[in-house]
């Protein structure tokens, strides 16, 4: 009977056809989902994949050295540690986690975190010193991995620190000259790619795919270690005995615009860059603060502050005067101990006056009102043309970063006042670079140079050597104006302000300055001296300037004696090191 | 009519019909799951066990015996196990109940007995208790299935059983087979289509539901979740749960994803070193894409649809309901086992531990799945040549 009524109903046939074509849809959507996986998505699995089965490893690059004139390396590149974990093969991650934390002085949340994460390799610290490496390797811990690499490493700890810079964890510049040649210096990271299963052991039928680094290249700069050094222990005795507040000295070749040293003191130690100074309390300072404080150690006072020339911006004013022809060396002039400047009375720092004088005498006196008398006598217009042919407006263009702008009038504000008060140095600002290019540009036939510090780039082996050009602006001043300053210059330095800035056996040229700095009535000063021999030819110049001395403070008389200590040992040495003829490398 | 009957069985016992199709299907099958099964755990068989043909071996000599073990079924008529449909479900609520003081623990759930040094699942046993307990009783329920008594009678029959293996060796999966089966049966045995679609709209509607308070609790904090709402949550989006419940999804979707199109050759697979938990067991598909690409991934599928088709085709032709609802039933639960494993490791619906039929690791599963083709293929020998 079942089976009768099994056979007449055709039902359970249909039904069945049914459930099968259900299936059979079933299945097609999980074809189409395949499809969309394996064809759509297969392109963002495949990465995930392998992102998950290869293990990277960066070979760091050496970063290429830092060497002065003489071949002394001034930063260098010594072995230090990278420690990192390989989740897979961690047996005892509490050990690790504890050995890690203690000898690298970590907080054990932060490895916790590290050593938990699920990943190929993850990198704990960086820059930890070889010892330190050994130590770790020496407990033999499982997934626990310590690779050898370079860290940057200044030899001669602070010297030059503000020009030469330091680089951070990545081995990258972080100021001076290391981030401006970042791109030379750096080099490429080699990697070593190697496919490895779930426990991060390698599969050895992949093989391995190795970049390998290409190192950095050396940057070989006009710097003179010799010199550095000098001046630096110069500038800290001047800052020390004049209980200044910092002492900022450059040198450089007026011909072609290399630095030779260039000192801001205080110095830091590029090799602990982010300690401050033992006299800083750095307890209870925000992040913040503190990050600003080390800022302001790292600032490089040549290039990243401004400050009023005072007096020896009366450099600029003869030259401009002479160029125009408003004045001339035998002009007789006479001091009364002031100037009337519209209903203004501007005051000569000689208060009973210079009495009478010629052009030449006047800059030996460094005489206000004669000054404002030149510079009223070229007008707004002929003064501003030549305060930006002398390319004063512009930055010099220096190898450093952060270089400051000058502070000036617009042209349309100025008036009679602000002219004269201009004419003499004051009522604006410029770096200390600036001042020395322009008058290094002035003496040395009006060929406004570049400073500069790079010289060439050479890869270790000597190959491949690239060598650095700088611009030059030629005519800003005649040749004859040229020479006429560098003789009125040596008048000052032979018989007059600059008198204590004086070389035996030695032509110097110079000028002193004395500025006050705002605001006006604090009692703060800055001594400066603008120095440069041989007088005739003009081969090195220096400046050095004192920043808020104790007791005197005339630049004459704390700033002049400075320059001429500091010729008086470089300039034989110079002499033997042939910086007279021109340099090659 | 009562001569035919007697006649086609007299025939029957002369010339005895053999389905080569299905028998080709499921050795191609076994075959193919021996290679990848020793592609997928070759590797850490040989770390653990230093034999790189460890579960190889084993899946082999499961293999070989349930060959045999088909073979002797196929040759018993299958009316003979008509008689052991009640004690089959009684031995199932045993076994089950017998996890309890005395099951065994692999990979976090209890769902193995050990009797006589061979473990067993007592969810596999079950499955086919179901399938030859529900024919038999629709047989004998003749008409009055169609009545509403009937009808929830039989879909009441599942329920005690799903629910034991769901609770008590938190095997979902498997519950959900038992009842799709039992389901699928009914269906075929009732002419009614109407309340179906309702149950399966139900169904839907339920799950919907399920997974909407899932989220939206979630939204609030994943504290009072237990570990299937995290698996919800984990299946919506794996890549936020990559390192607990998501891992085994997202490490099979790479593995698939990974595989392109034509794959990275067969015994290539960088994910079964280790990184895809199960890779020679329930996740063993995605090692199939990966290796073999999306070609080899819808060959076994197509494999898996021509099988549903032979059944189909002996079901619609099987000597009488009894044996036609005995097809239904190994249909049923080899279709949704398919459906399931490869809709899981794709990512389609949330992560739940199922096994690729006859590809898997798996001894018991092979075992019984080998009984059931046999009781098929005993089935398709009373098929009348003339029939087809």
């Amino acid at each position: 009977m079942k089976e009768k009524d099994y056979f007449h109903r055709t039902f359970h046939r249909n039904k069945t056809v049914a459930v099968m074509f259900i299936c059979l849809i079933v299945f097609m959507g999980l074809i189409g989902r395949l499809v969309y996986l394996m064809i759509f998505q297969s392109e963002y699995y495949t990465q995930k994949a392998k992102e998950l089965h290869e293990r990277e490893r960066t070979i760091k690059a050496a970063r290429g050295r830092i060497i002065d004139a003489n071949g002394e390396v001034l930063a260098d590149n010594k072995t230090v540690c990278t420690i990192s974990v390989i989740h897979n093969q961690i047996e005892d991650a509490e050990e690790v986690i504890a050995v890690l934390a203690k000898e690298l002085d970590l907080s054990e949340e932060y490895v916790r975190k590290r050593v938990e994460k699920y990943s190929a390799i993850e990198k704990i610290k960086s820059n930890v010193d070889k010892d330190i490496g050994d130590v770790i390797r020496e407990y033999e811990l499982a997934g626990v991995k310590v690779d050898e690499d370079y860290k940057r490493y200044y030899p001669y700890e602070s010297l030059a620190s503000k020009v030469l810079g330091f680089t951070g964890g990545d081995n990258q510049g972080i100021i001076g000259l290391e981030v401006i040649y970042e791109e030379y210096l750096q080099g490429e990271a080699g990697t070593i790619l190697t496919v490895t299963d779930a426990k991060g052991v390698e599969v050895s039928e992949a093989g391995e795919e190795r970049v390998e680094p290409v190192n950095g290249q050396d940057l070989y700069i006009s710097l003179d270690m010799n010199i550095q050094s000098y001046a630096t222990q110069l500038a800290l005795q001047t800052m020390e005995t004049k209980q200044a507040d910092s002492v900022s000295m450059l040198v450089m070749n007026p011909q072609n615009g290399e630095i030779l040293a260039m000192v801001n003191v205080p110095e830091f130690d590029l090799n602990n860059p982010y300690t401050l100074p033992e006299t800083v309390n750095t307890e209870g300072l925000s992040e913040e603060k503190k990050q600003e404080l080390l800022n302001a150690m790292w600032r490089n006072g040549c290039i990243n502050d401004t400050y009023e020339p005072g007096s020896t911006f009366k450099i600029i004013t003869a030259a401009a005067g002479l160029e125009e022809g408003v004045v001339a060396t035998t002009d007789n002039f006479s001091c009364p101990g002031y100037i009337m400047v519209g209903d203004r009375r501007i005051r000569c720092h000689k208060t009973t006056g210079h009495g009478a004088e010629d052009f030449v005498q006047a800059t030996m006196n460094s005489c206000n009102p004669v000054f404002v008398t030149v510079g009223l006598r070229l007008g707004v217009d002929n003064y501003y043309k030549y305060f930006k042919q002398f390319g004063l407006l512009d930055k010099t263009g220096i190898d450093l970063p952060g270089e400051a702008g000058t502070i000036m009038h617009k042209k349309e504000n100025i008036g009679e006042v602000e002219l004269a008060t201009i004419s003499f140095g004051q009522s604006f600002q410029i770096t200390p670079i600036q001042l020395a290019v322009t008058a290094s540009s002035i003496i040395n036939g009006g060929r406004r140079i570049t400073p500069h510090f790079g010289v060439r780039v050479a890869n270790t082996d000597g190959s491949e050597s690239k060598s650095f050009a700088y611009p030059v602006k030629e005519n800003i001043v005649s040749e004859e104006t040229s020479a006429t300053m560098r003789y009125m210059l040596e008048q000052v330095v032979e018989s007059g302000s600059g008198k204590n800035g004086y070389v035996e056996g030695y032509r110097i040229g110079g000028k002193t300055a004395t500025s006050q700095t705002l605001p006006r009535g604090s009692g703060k000063y800055i001594a400066s001296f603008l120095g440069f021999a041989p007088a005739d030819n003009p081969q090195v110049l220096a400046i050095v300037i004192i920043n808020n001395p104790q007791g005197l403070y005339y630049g004459g008389q704390i700033a002049a004696p400075v320059i001429k200590q500091l010729f008086e040992n470089i300039l034989p040495y110079l002499e033997k090191m042939d910086y007279n003829s021109t340099k090659s490398y | 009519m009562a001569e035919r009957v007697a006649s086609r069985r007299k025939s029957n016992s002369g010339s005895r019909y053999m389905d080569y199709s299905l028998l080709f299907i499921v050795l191609f099958l076994l075959g193919f799951g021996l290679v990848m099964v020793y592609s997928t755990s070759s590797y850490e068989a040989n770390l653990e066990f230093g034999d790189s043909a460890f579960y190889f071996k084993k899946q082999l000599g499961a293999t070989l015996l349930g060959i045999v073990v088909m073979m002797v079924v196929a040759n018993i008529p299958y009316h003979f196990w008509e008689r052991f449909a009640v004690l089959g479900y009684a031995v199932s609520v045993v076994l089950i109940l017998l996890i309890i003081p005395f099951g065994y623990e692999a990979n976090g759930a209890k769902r193995w007995l050990r009797i006589a040094g061979i473990s067993l699942q007592p969810a596999e046993v079950a499955k086919l208790g179901m399938i030859l307990f529900l024919a038999s009783m629709i047989c004998s329920m003749g008409k009055q299935i169609r009545h509403r008594k009937g009808f929830y009678t039989v879909l009441a029959v599942p329920v005690p059983i799903a629910l034991m293996i769901w609770r008590i060796t938190s095997n979902m999966s498997s519950a959900i087979i038992v009842m799709g089966i039992a389901i699928l049966m009914l269906f075929v045995s009732c002419p009614d289509y109407k309340r179906f679609i309702i149950l399966g709209l139900l169904a839907l509607a339920g799950a919907a539901l399920i997974v909407f308070i899932i989220v939206k609790m979630a939204e609030g904090g994943t504290e009072g979740l237990d570990f299937r709402g995290a698996r919800i949550l984990a299946w919506l989006d794996p890549e936020a749960y990559a390192s607990g419940k998501g891992f085994q999804t997202l490490q099979a979707l790479y593995a698939i994803g990974s595989g392109g199109i034509l794959g990275k050759g067969l015994g290539a697979s960088m994910q079964k070193l280790g990184f895809l938990p199960e890779a020679q067991n329930d996740m063993i598909f995605s090692i199939i894409c990966e290796e073999l690409g999306l070609f080899g991934g819808i060959a076994v599928i197509l494999m898996f649809m021509l099988l549903i088709w032979r059944f189909m085709v002996i079901a619609n032709n099987a000597p009488d309901l009894f044996g036609a609802l005995l097809v239904v039933g190994v249909l049923g639960h080899i279709a949704i086992q398919v459906i399931l494993n490869i809709a899981v490791v794709t990512n389609t619906i949330p992560n739940t531990g199922i096994s690729l039929p006859f590809i898997s690791y798996g001894g018991t599963s092979v075992l019984f799945l080998m009984i059931e083709i046999g009781l098929v293929l005993s089935v398709a020998k009373g098929i009348h040549l003339k029939d087809l």
